[in-house]
Parts: C-alpha cells; sequence; structure tokens
C-alpha cells in the first residue's frame, strides 16, 4: 500500500479525532501546522491509527516521527512486516 | 480502592458497582453546578414535561464514571483524559445505578486505557454509556 492511500486513510480518522472536518492532511502535516494536535490528542490520534490498522507501535518508533508523511512509511511497513 | 499496574491491565478486564442516587446527590449537585434548571428540582414543573419525577442531573450520573476510573479501573494510579458521554434514559432518585466498565484498548507507549463504560437502572434501561479514556501513572 502506498504512502499515499495510507495518507488518505488518515485523513477521516484525524478528522475525527482532532474534530477538524475539513481538514486535509499532507504528508508534512504534524503537531506544529494542524489545529489542536497537542500531546492529548496525539494519544487519541496514536490509538484511533493502531485500532483502524491492527498494528502497534513501540514509543521509540513514535518518538521518531516528524510528520504524516514518516508515519504513514511506518504504518506501511508494519502491514507488510 | 484497585491499584492496577499498567502490566496488570489486559483487554476485556471488567470493573461493576451498584449506587443508589439519594435527593442528597441532587441537592449537592445543584449546589455545585449551579444548574437551577426546574427540571431537575421541581417535581410538578418535571411532571408537566412528562416526567414522573424531577429528573437527575445526567452529569450527576456521569459523574460514576469518575469513581469507576479513579477507584475501580484502573484506580489509584489512574488519570482522566477524556470522556464521551452518551444520556440514554433519564434517571431519577431512588433508582439503583449499576455502572460497569471494561478495557478494550491498551496502548503500552503512553500507558493509555481506553474503556466502553455504561451505567443501567434497577430495571435494566440504559441511563447513559460512554467511552473513557484514561492514562495509568507508574
Amino acid at each position: 500500500m502506498s504512502t499515499e492511500k495510507i495518507i488518505g486513510e488518515l485523513q477521516p480518522i484525524f478528522r475525527d479525532v482532532l474534530d477538524l472536518p475539513t481538514l486535509q492532511l499532507r504528508a508534512d502535516s504534524n503537531a506544529s501546522n494542524v489545529e489542536g494536535w497537542d500531546s492529548l490528542a496525539h494519544i487519541n490520534l496514536v490509538m484511533a491509527v493502531e485500532n483502524h490498522y491492527k498494528v502497534k507501535f513501540a514509543l521509540g518508533e513514535l518518538q521518531e516521527l516528524k510528520n504524516v508523511g514518516e508515519m504513514a512509511e511506518l504504518i506501511t511497513r508494519k502491514l507488510k512486516a | 480502592m484497585k491499584e492496577y499496574r499498567w502490566e496488570e491491565l489486559t483487554i476485556g478486564l471488567q470493573a461493576r458497582f451498584e449506587v443508589t442516587l439519594a435527593q442528597s446527590m441532587m441537592d449537592s449537585f445543584l449546589s455545585l453546578s449551579g444548574d437551577i434548571n426546574p427540571l431537575h428540582s421541581d417535581p410538578d414543573y418535571a411532571r408537566a414535561a412528562g416526567y414522573s419525577q424531577a429528573v437527575a442531573f445526567g452529569m450527576l450520573t456521569s459523574a460514576f464514571y469518575s469513581q469507576m476510573v479513579g477507584v475501580h479501573l484502573p484506580g489509584r494510579r489512574a488519570l482522566l483524559h477524556g470522556i464521551d458521554i452518551d444520556f440514554r434514559s433519564p434517571a431519577f432518585v431512588g433508582d439503583v445505578l449499576t455502572v460497569s466498565a471494561e478495557i478494550v484498548q491498551l496502548n503500552d507507549a503512553y500507558r493509555r486505557a481506553n474503556l466502553k463504560a455504561r451505567i443501567v437502572n434497577q430495571k435494566g434501561t440504559l441511563i447513559s454509556s460512554a467511552k473513557i479514556r484514561a492514562g495509568v501513572r507508574e
């Protein structure tokens, strides 16, 4: 599954969790440029993504992520594993 | 009071307790919340609105979700992160409420437990349902 496709799938999840119905998620989207993406919202996002893809993220993996594009790449790697 | 450690929590772990809704709780909640809506304090007004008696404050019954998290599951180490509540039916003074919860998701990285919870009355009627997000401190 491509990174672009993953980002497309993440968009409704992020819209729902962040309560931003018109959010346009991009590869470079991150906590500094998306409204309401604070530390608690981050946990909610991670758990919603884990629930959607039935994957688990380690704390080290999460701490290395710089943006949604890197999260999508991590998801792609986990789905292939 | 329960004192689950993070490592002891599992998907499917449940807790349950009963509580009888007392008039003193209504009085206290009115005082602290300032919600003077007569639906909750005037039986005649409530009857005119179609209820058998004054309707319990929804947020009062929801306070029992706080007890669930802070006392029962996960208990002492809990820190409530958030809660989404749907009110399904009215509750009344004298109702015996059963509050139950179950862990549905755990995140090791952030030590977060997500629970689904519900409150039913003595007739089995669903009063409210909730999605609870609770952190677990070390």
